[in-house]
């Protein structure tokens, strides 16, 4: 990535400014727009109508006019585009809430509110735990309903319980509907099934892993079943060695 | 103390005249008069409020005021409810336990929220203040099992223990259950708020604390007490004014009559919470108290319906506070309008708040019904997936009295449903109508524009909450220029940047705080900021590393101002960078 437009430099000139690698795990497209972005004073046609002028004492200059002129020496102009990269990415495995490395520990609270931005909606972090927990439940409650021929009278409430299942070296991600599920067995058999095509045929070959609600990652055969359905966020399937 | 010359009152009677003024803002004007009526003030000042922790030190507190009773702190701001305040940020309450242990040895309460607070620090209290009354730990953090254990065996005068949303670490402990504690000739137990453990909670030592505390009015349980052990509570204190259920999945003939029975005996009965996992079945057992309920708090009861919401609303007639979630709909929230004319506060949940598709029939109507139908309701929480200009329009026709507004559509940037607008027109309406409303929370698709009605119109406007809104520098600049009581500002992904911030510097002296994340906000500013105004923090709360190691005007990922006496803290964490005292790098 060349950087020959005529920047006006910065009085700490540095590459690392500029190294993907640097903003560590959690750099998603969304991280990068702020860090390389908009370098820019963003259009302000009007602010200088608005700007309170220090009528007090006309030598000093306000705090409007002080950074003007001091912005126009250090901002770096708009038509710089530094998001060249940004644009072009070499191809991803992962998407770019994934770029998080894959050790198993890695405690990662920011993402995945969801799958959605952090922190929105705002609620608190224990109403959300309760509501994953009301979900699985209900679903839960509503399949067994099923099973055992009891009528769910007709509530909107969605009954599925959707995750994220990557395995690893594979390109697309899946989703699986946990609430049709009581048991490893059936759900890793329908785990493989998903990824026919993609891996190799023993299941035995790899090993299902979840991230809970902490954002750590366990081995899902480590706990009972109940435990894991109530954490559970994603999963993920990575090739046991040996 | 000596007599002034010139007082006519002896300082005895003017103690005693100041004794009858409580409020922060009398006592404080009233302390400006003249020097001895400020000495006398401030020996006489019993109750304190620190909004932000670090705007003052315990020390500065201590040498103005040196007798205080009451303390109340708070940490963290707001936003990190909501998790985006990074952990180990601060807030952290050990030093003014510490120092208040040796100056205030007659404290009484503490009252913190969003603090730290260890274990170490729960000892300390219990320890050092013989007539210890009130301790309320909202959403606090840090401390276990074990430093409860501390309060519960050595403070005997202890009337109150709120833990609200608190996070507590459950250790267990080989010497019984902290409960236990509490001395078998401890009587004095006014209110329990144990709502946020998790674990089990020792039933034995629940039972008989409070079938020896005969002024019990306030107990919360946590989710681990089941119904049937409830019915036993109640009839050991059947004088409860404010009850929290625990969870009740299974529902049982026996224990529903028990529990009726029980709850009727409750004459006193008017606060109700919990309802976690409830059988819908359970809620006939509580019928017979709804007459007299006035805040009803079902928000953890995901597994009652629309219909039987209705059903126990609509006998609920002298409702003034209801929390609830979207199960409620708004055929609901319509039997709520025509039930409770009293409604003075109303927070509806979401149940589903990541499903991208609604799960309920709640909508702005629902809303709308309300506050056609309940001339008080003056304090709104509303979570919804689409809404009008036309709604809110007629909302803040129908409620000029409301003071607090949060709305959150839960999908950024949602535009009017029915115009396809931004939602501006409809917020205008609310500042506009409503002259006293003090909170604002905005939501949905919103220009610059908004911000111009709520400069404009927003005169008491104290609090602020905006994300995901505006389209340049005006927006903020409307805000700060124009809200002349703003305290409070927080803002999350808006463009705002650094003219109108630098703009208004001096406006940031007048406010307690203010939070960006996710503008564009440079570092260039914030150092700048922080060099010309010495009474201001202003912290760069930024995770991907040293902010001077990227260009200076690359945007911050957090900022957090606030005013403050006592200069820049010392406990700042690796990811907080703030001036310094030559502020050459602007490094901590």
């Amino acid at each position: 990535m060349e950087l020959q437009l005529g920047l006006a430099l910065p009085s700490n000139p540095t590459s690392k400014a500029f190294d993907l690698n640097y903003y560590g795990i959690e750099a998603n497209s969304k991280e990068v727009d702020h860090v390389i972005g908009p370098c820019y004073t963003p259009s302000y046609e009007n602010i200088n109508d608005i700007i309170n002028i220090d009528n007090n004492n006309n030598n000093k200059r306000s705090f409007g006019q002080a950074f003007e002129n001091s912005t126009r020496d250090r901002v770096v102009p708009r038509t710089l585009p530094l998001l060249l990269w940004n644009n072009n990415r070499p191809n991803e495995e992962d998407d770019p809430k994934d770029l998080e490395n894959h050790s198993l520990f890695a405690a990662n609270k920011n993402v995945g509110d969801g799958d959605g931005v952090v922190g929105w909606p705002p609620i608190k972090s224990w109403r959300k735990r309760l509501c994953h927990e009301n979900q699985v439940v209900r679903a839960w409650n509503n399949n067994l309903m099923v099973e055992n021929g009891y009528v769910c009278g007709g509530r909107r409430a969605s009954n599925s319980m959707y995750v994220k299942v990557k395995m690893e070296g594979v390109v697309i991600a899946r989703k699986v509907d946990l609430s049709q599920h009581h048991s490893f067995e059936t759900l890793t058999d329908t785990l493989m099934d998903m990824f026919r095509k993609s891996c190799e045929k023993n299941s035995n070959n790899y090993k299902l892993i979840y991230q809970d609600r902490e954002g750590d990652w366990l081995f899902a055969q480590d706990v009972p079943w109940r435990t894991f359905i109530r954490s559970v966020q994603r999963l993920k399937l990575l090739k046991s060695s040996g | 103390m000596k007599m002034m010359m010139g007082s006519s009152f002896p300082e005895e009677v003017l103690e005693h005249v100041f004794s009858f003024i409580e409020r922060d803002k009398d006592r404080n004007a009233i302390s400006t008069v003249c020097q001895s009526w400020y000495e006398i003030e401030r020996w006489s000042r019993r109750r304190v409020f620190v909004g932000n922790c670090y705007a003052v030190s315990p020390a500065i507190l201590i040498k103005r005021f040196p007798d205080v009773r009451c303390l109340e702190l708070k940490g963290k701001p707001h936003f990190a409810d909501f998790n985006l305040v990074p952990e180990g940020w601060g807030a952290y309450v050990a030093p003014w336990i510490a120092a208040a242990s040796s100056a205030y040895p007659w404290l009484e309460e503490i009252r913190l929220k969003r603090m730290v607070i260890p274990d170490d620090s729960l000892e300390l209290i219990s320890k050092s203040f013989k007539n210890f009354k009130v301790l309320v730990l909202s959403s606090c953090e840090g401390f276990s099992t074990e430093g409860l254990a501390a309060i519960a065996a050595n403070c005997r005068n202890l009337r109150e223990l709120d833990l609200r949303e608190s996070e507590v670490e459950d250790l267990n402990q080989s010497s019984g259950h902290w409960l236990s504690h509490f001395p078998d000739n401890y009587t004095s137990l006014v209110s329990l708020n144990i709502a946020c453990l998790n674990s089990d909670v020792s039933f034995t030592a629940l039972e008989r604390l409070v079938g020896r505390c005969p002024n019990l009015r306030t107990l919360r349980l946590n989710r681990a007490v089941p119904l049937d052990r409830l019915a036993i509570l109640l009839r050991r204190a059947p004088q409860l004014v404010e009850l929290g259920t625990g969870e009740a999945s299974d529902l049982r003939p026996d224990v529903l009559s028990n529990l009726s029975g029980a709850f009727s005996r409750c004459k006193e009965l008017k606060n109700l919470s919990g309802f976690w996992d409830v059988a819908p079945g359970y809620l006939t057992g509580v019928y017979p108290i709804c007459p007299r309920l006035t805040s009803l708090n079902l928000s953890y009861a995901a597994t009652i319906q629309s219909s039987d919401l209705i059903k126990l609303v609509s006998q609920c007639q002298n409702l003034q506070k209801l929390w609830v979630l979207d199960y409620i709909e708004d055929l609901g929230l319509e039997a709520l309008a025509a039930s409770c004319k009293d409604l003075r506060e109303l927070r509806v949940f979401p149940s589903e708040p990541f499903g991208v598709e609604p799960n309920v029939l709640l909508t702005e109507q629902g809303l709308v019904s309300v506050s056609e139908g309940c001339p008080k309701l003056h304090s709104v929480l509303y979570f919804c997936r689409q809404m009008s200009n036309d709604a809110l329009r007629t909302i803040a026709r129908n409620r000029p009295n409301m003071t607090r507004f949060r709305l959150c559509i839960i999908e950024p940037r949602t535009p009017d449903y029915l115009t396809l607008e931004s939602l501006d027109m409809g917020f205008g309406a609310i500042v506009e109508h409503c002259k006293d409303l003090r909170r604002l929370s905005l939501s949905g698709l919103l220009t610059d524009r908004v911000f111009e009605y709520i400069g404009t119109y927003g005169k008491k406007l104290e609090m602020l909450s905006v994300a995901f809104a505006g389209d340049s520098d005006l927006g903020l600049h409307h805000i700060l220029s124009g809200c002349e009581n703003l305290r409070k500002l927080e803002i999350r992904d808006c463009p705002f940047g650094d003219k109108a911030l630098l703009a208004n510097a001096a406006k940031l002296e007048t406010m307690r705080s203010l939070w960006m994340s996710s503008c564009s906000v440079s570092f260039g500013a914030c150092k700048l900021l922080g060099q010309k105004m010495p009474m201001l923090n202003v912290e760069v709360i930024d995770e991907r590393g040293p902010p001077d190691s990227r260009p200076e005007s690359c945007p911050v990922e957090k900022l957090y101002i606030y005013r403050t006496v006592s200069g820049p803290r010392l406990d700042m964490p690796g990811f907080v960078w703030t001036k310094d005292e030559d502020s050459a790098l602007g490094l901590s």
